[in-house]
C-alpha cells in the first residue's frame, strides 16, 4: 500500500513540478514582473518592422504582462537615432527600450555611454547563429531578424520576367519601374546600399539611376509602391512584403543568386531609463516564445529557436545570403549617405 | 513729483513689451548668433559650407521658381473668383464660400497626399481614368515635379488671394463703371481696365503673401519634391538637421529665405499703405452686380473647376482612402473598412495623445498670442510707452520669418542652458504663440481702432484706473471681433507642422507632425485617416466658432 502511495505522489509530482514551474518561464520573472507594474509604462523608439507589426508585438506584450501600457514609435533607423540624440542631449528621458536597424548607431551609443547592460535570462533561447551579432558586455542583443531582397507585383511582372539577381535591376526594362528606400533614413537601405558598393562598387548606382527608380524613405515604401502599382520591382523587405501579399496583394519574393542582405537587428536598454524593469521585461519577451509566435505571424524572421518559420517563406538559414562587416556598415553609411546624395539627387 | 501721477498699470505693459520682445528677438537673435559659431570662435565658414554645394544653391533656386509660380497661379485662380463673386451675379455664391472656407482648413500636406492619389504617374486616379479613356499607355500627369508642387501649394494658397481681392473688390462702388460704360465701353473692357486695376494693389500685396507663404512651406515639399528628386530651402534644412544635426549650417542656409521674405514684406507694406484699404471708409456708393447671362455658367464652372482642383477632388480620395483596404482597389463595396480609422486611435497609441496635445497647445497658443496682441496694440494705439511704434513692428515681425526657420532658431534658443524647454509642450506653445502673433495683432489692432479714447478717459474722470476702463468697456466691446481673431489663430496652430517638426518629442507630439513621420512607409490610407481626424476637429471648431460670433467672423476684418 505505502509503495503504491510513493509511487502515485512520485508520478503527481513529476507531472506536476514541471506544469507549475512552467508558469514562469524564466527565473525571476514574477520579481520583474512585479516591479515592472510599479512602473505603469514604457516607450519603445523602434526601427524594427513596420507600424502594424510594432503594434502587435505592443500588444502582446500587454496582454502577456497585464497592467503595464506599451507605447510605440516607429521610424526610420536614421530618425529614430536622432531622436534618441536629441533627447540625450537635452537630458530628457523619455524612451527606455531602443531597437535600430543600423547596427553602427550601438557601437556609438556604447561610446557614448548611452547604454545600460542586461543579460536576458532567455538569452539561451536565441538562435545560436545570431548570437555573434550580440554585445560581449551585455549592452544590447538581437531580436530581429531579416532579409532584403527583390521583390515585384505579380500582376504585371511574371516570374519569368522577374530579376533573378541584383545586376538584373539595371536593365534598362525597368526604368521607371524600380522602388528602392533611401539610406539616409532607413537602416535596412542603408545596410543594402553598402553591400551592393561591396559587391559591385558605386557604379552600380551609377547605371541604377539610369533606369530612374522611385526613392522613397522607409524600406517598408517600396510595399505601398508595389501595391499601388506605381512601380512594377524593388529592393524590398521580406517581412512587409509577405505581409501584404497575405492579405491578398499580387506580391512575390525573389531570393537573389547574388545573396540577399542579411539584416540581424540588435535591442537596448537605455542608461536614463524611465522604467527600467519594464525595459528588461520587454527585452526577455523580445526574445520568448509568444513574441516570436507574433511575429512570425507578421512574416518577420523569428529569433527563437523553437518558433518554426511558417509556411510561404524560408528562413534566412536556407536560403543564400550576405553581409557587410559591422566595421564596414559603420564607415559605409555616412559615407553611402552623401554618395547617394551625389548620385541620385535627393 | 510725477512719480505720484503715474497709472500703476505701467509696469503691466513693459511687461509686456518685455515679454514681446523675449519672444520674438531671442530666437532670431540666436539664429544669427548661430550661423556664426564655429569651433575657434566667431566664423563664416558656415556659410561657406551652406554655399558651397551646388545641390544646395539649387535648393534655393527652386525655391524662387516655386514661389513665383505658386503667386501666379494663385493669382489666376483667385482674381476671377473673386471678381466673380464680387461683382457679378453668377449663382451659387454660397457653395463657392463653403469650397474656399473648406480649403483654408484642409492642411498643405494633406492635400499633397491627396493629390499623389489623384495624380501619382502610374497609379493616380486621374492618369488610370485617362488611360482607360484614351488607352493611351501612360497618363500624362506625375504630380512628383515641379508643376505638381506648384499646382498643391497653389490650390491651397488660393484662399488669401480670393480674400484679398474680394475685400478690395467690394469697397469699389459701381459709380466708375457707370462712367466707362456711359462712354461706350462694353463689360470685359470696362473691367479690364477700369475695375482690376483699382484692385492692383490688392493682388500685387496678395501674391507677395502667397510668394512668401510658398518658399516656407515644408510640408508639401516634403512630401512631392523628394519623390520627385528635387529640393526647396525648407527640405535641405530639415535635412540638416539628420545626425549629427548641424544647426550652425542650418542657421547660416536659412539666412537668404529670412532675408528674401524681409525685402518682400517691406515691397508689399509699400504697396498697401499707399492704398489703406482695411476699414470701411463708409463713403457710400453704389455696388450693384454685373449681369453676365449666359456667361455667368462659364464663370460658374471655373469656380467649381478651382474649387475641384483645391476641395472637392482632394477631400474625395482622402475620405476614400481612408475607408479603403488598399486605396488602389478603388470605389468597390468590398473595400470598404474601418480598420484603418480604428488602427490609427486604438492600435496607434500616439494618435489620441496627439489629438489632445494638438488641439490643447492651438487653443492655449492662440490664447496667449490674443493676450498678448492686445497688450501690445493698446500700448500702441495709446502711446503708454515712448517708442511704442517699435513694438508694433516687433510683433508683426514673426511674419516674415518662415515657421521652419522660426523653429531653427527656437531650437538653437532653447534646448541647451539657462533655458532648456525643450521635450516639454512649452516650447511648441510658445514657438505657435510667435509664429501666429502678427495675426492676432493685426486684429486686436483693427479692433481697437473703432473704439474711441473718450470711454477709457470718462472711467479715468470718474476716478476708475486704465486697467478698469479695460476690464469693464473695453473688453465687453472687443469680445465679438476677439473671438473671430482666436479662431484665426487656432486653426493655423493646430495644424501647423514647419515649426513643429524639429521640436516635437514622443511625449508632445502633435498630429501633422505624425502624420509626416506616419509618409515614410507610404501608407496612404493611415495618412488619410489622420487627416480626417485632423480636419473634422477643425470643422467642428469652426462650426463652434460660427455658432458664438455669428456669420460674420471670417469674413470682414471690421471690428463690432
Amino acid at each position: 500500500m505505502r509503495q503504491v502511495l510513493a509511487l502515485v505522489v512520485t508520478a503527481a509530482l513529476a507531472i506536476a513540478v514541471p506544469v507549475w514551474s512552467n508558469a514562469w518561464a524564466f527565473d525571476g520573472e514574477k520579481e520583474l514582473y512585479e516591479a515592472a507594474k510599479k512602473e505603469k509604462q514604457f516607450t519603445w523608439y523602434t526601427a524594427h518592422y513596420d507600424s502594424e507589426t510594432a503594434a502587435a508585438v505592443c500588444n502582446g506584450f500587454e496582454k502577456k504582462y497585464a497592467g503595464i501600457k506599451c507605447e510605440y514609435v516607429r521610424t526610420t533607423a536614421q530618425v529614430a537615432y536622432q531622436r534618441v540624440s536629441q533627447d540625450m542631449k537635452a537630458g530628457l528621458a523619455v524612451a527606455s527600450v531602443f531597437s535600430s536597424t543600423d547596427t553602427s548607431h550601438y557601437g556609438h551609443m556604447k561610446k557614448d555611454g548611452w547604454l545600460q547592460p542586461y543579460k536576458p535570462k532567455n538569452l539561451g533561447e536565441l538562435i545560436d547563429g545570431f548570437k555573434a551579432y550580440n554585445d560581449p558586455d551585455h549592452l544590447f542583443v538581437a531580436t530581429a531578424a531579416g532579409l532584403v531582397l527583390i521583390t515585384y507585383n505579380t500582376s504585371v511582372v511574371s516570374e519569368k520576367d522577374a530579376p533573378k539577381k541584383w545586376t538584373d535591376l539595371l536593365d534598362p526594362k525597368w526604368k521607371g519601374k524600380i522602388s528602392i528606400g533611401h539610406p539616409g533614413f532607413s537602416g535596412y537601405v542603408g545596410t543594402w546600399v553598402v553591400q551592393m558598393r561591396k559587391s559591385y562598387g558605386w557604379d552600380y548606382f551609377k547605371k541604377l539611376e539610369v533606369n530612374k527608380p522611385r526613392i522613397g524613405r522607409s524600406i517598408n515604401d517600396t510595399v505601398t509602391m508595389l501595391n499601388a502599382r506605381e512601380s512594377w520591382v524593388a529592393a524590398g523587405p521580406s517581412a512587409t512584403t509577405l505581409i501584404s501579399k497575405d492579405k491578398g496583394n499580387p506580391l512575390a519574393l525573389v531570393y537573389p543568386e547574388d545573396g540577399a542582405i542579411l539584416m540581424i537587428s540588435p535591442s537596448a536598454i537605455l542608461k536614463n531609463a524611465p522604467a527600467p524593469n519594464t525595459a528588461k521585461l520587454f527585452m526577455e519577451y523580445l526574445l520568448g516564445k509568444e513574441c516570436n509566435d507574433i511575429m512570425v505571424k507578421f512574416r518577420q524572421d523569428p529569433v527563437n529557436k523553437t518558433v518554426k518559420v511558417p509556411a510561404g517563406m524560408k528562413s534566412v538559414a536556407e536560403v543564400k545570403t550576405i553581409r557587410p562587416t559591422y566595421d564596414e556598415i559603420d564607415k559605409g553609411i555616412p559615407e553611402v549617405k552623401e554618395m547617394f546624395r551625389d548620385t541620385f539627387g535627393i | 513729483m510725477r512719480w505720484r501721477h503715474l497709472d500703476r498699470s505701467l509696469l503691466l505693459w513693459l511687461l509686456a513689451a518685455g515679454v514681446l520682445v523675449a519672444l520674438v528677438a531671442n530666437p532670431i537673435a540666436r539664429l544669427l548668433w548661430t550661423s556664426v559659431q564655429g569651433t575657434g570662435g566667431l566664423t563664416l565658414d558656415n556659410y561657406v559650407t551652406a554655399f558651397s554645394r551646388w545641390r544646395y544653391v539649387e535648393a534655393l533656386g527652386n525655391s524662387l521658381i516655386l514661389g513665383l509660380s505658386v503667386g501666379a497661379l494663385c493669382a489666376v485662380f483667385g482674381v476671377p473668383m473673386a471678381w466673380a463673386v464680387s461683382r457679378t451675379d453668377m449663382p451659387g455664391k454660397g457653395l463657392v464660400w463653403i469650397a474656399v472656407l473648406g480649403t483654408f482648413i484642409v492642411p498643405n500636406y494633406l492635400s499633397a497626399v491627396a493629390w499623389i492619389l489623384l495624380a501619382g504617374p502610374n497609379a493616380g486616379w486621374l492618369n488610370r481614368s485617362w488611360t482607360a479613356l484614351t488607352g493611351a499607355a501612360a497618363g500624362p500627369f506625375n504630380i512628383y515635379s515641379m508643376p505638381g508642387l506648384v499646382l498643391v501649394v497653389a490650390a491651397s494658397s488660393f484662399p488669401y488671394m480670393f480674400v484679398f481681392t474680394r475685400s478690395a473688390l467690394d469697397l469699389i462702388s459701381s459709380e466708375m463703371e457707370d462712367a466707362a460704360t456711359t462712354l461706350g465701353a462694353g463689360l470685359w473692357r470696362t473691367t479690364l481696365r477700369v475695375t482690376l486695376p483699382l484692385t492692383l494693389p490688392a493682388i500685387l500685396a496678395a501674391f507677395i503673401v502667397a510668394f512668401l507663404e510658398a518658399i516656407a512651406i515644408f510640408g508639401a515639399p516634403a512630401l512631392i519634391a523628394l519623390p520627385g528628386r528635387f529640393q526647396v530651402v525648407t527640405t535641405m534644412l530639415w535635412q540638416f538637421f539628420e545626425f549629427p544635426p548641424k544647426v550652425e549650417v542650418a542657421a547660416a542656409y536659412a539666412m537668404p529665405l529670412l532675408a528674401i521674405t524681409v525685402l518682400l514684406f517691406w515691397l508689399q507694406q509699400r504697396i498697401i499703405a499707399r492704398k489703406g484699404y482695411i476699414a470701411l471708409t463708409g463713403k457710400g456708393g453704389e455696388r450693384r452686380m454685373v449681369r453676365l447671362g449666359r456667361w455667368r455658367w462659364v464663370v460658374l464652372g471655373y469656380c467649381v473647376f478651382v474649387t475641384s482642383l483645391s476641395f472637392f477632388l482632394p477631400m474625395l480620395v482622402v475620405l476614400q482612402a481612408a475607408f479603403a483596404k488598399a486605396w488602389g482597389r478603388g470605389f468597390s463595396l468590398d473595400n470598404l473598412t474601418l480598420h484603418n480609422l480604428r488602427f490609427v486611435l486604438v492600435d496607434q497609441p500616439l494618435t489620441r495623445a496627439a489629438t489632445v496635445h494638438t488641439f490643447v497647445y492651438g487653443g492655449v497658443a492662440a490664447v496667449l498670442a490674443l493676450v498678448l496682441a492686445l497688450a501690445i496694440a493698446y500700448i500702441v494705439r495709446r502711446g503708454l510707452v515712448p517708442y511704442g511704434r517699435v513694438l508694433s513692428y516687433v510683433a508683426m515681425a514673426p511674419f516674415v520669418i518662415p515657421g521652419i526657420v522660426l523653429a531653427i532658431g527656437f531650437y538653437a534658443s532653447y534646448t541647451s542652458p539657462p533655458l532648456v524647454l525643450y521635450g516639454t509642450a512649452w516650447i511648441l506653445i510658445l514657438a505657435f504663440t510667435t509664429r501666429f502673433l502678427p495675426i492676432a495683432y493685426a486684429n486686436s489692432d483693427a479692433a481697437l481702432r473703432s473704439i474711441n479714447p473718450e470711454l477709457e478717459d470718462a472711467v479715468r474722470i470718474l476716478g476708475g484706473g486704465r486697467l478698469l476702463a479695460l476690464r469693464r468697456v473695453v473688453g465687453p466691446l472687443l469680445k465679438r471681433g476677439l473671438a473671430g481673431a482666436f479662431i484665426l489663430v487656432f486653426i493655423p496652430a493646430t495644424r501647423e507642422l514647419s515649426s513643429a517638426i524639429f521640436l516635437c518629442t514622443a511625449g508632445t507630439q502633435v498630429l501633422a507632425v505624425l502624420l509626416f513621420d506616419k509618409s515614410d512607409e507610404g501608407n496612404f490610407e493611415y495618412l488619410s485617416a489622420i487627416g480626417l481626424i485632423l480636419v473634422a476637429g477643425t470643422v467642428a471648431m469652426v462650426l463652434a466658432g460660427f455658432r458664438l460670433v455669428g456669420r460674420d467672423f471670417m469674413l470682414r476684418r471690421t471690428a463690432t
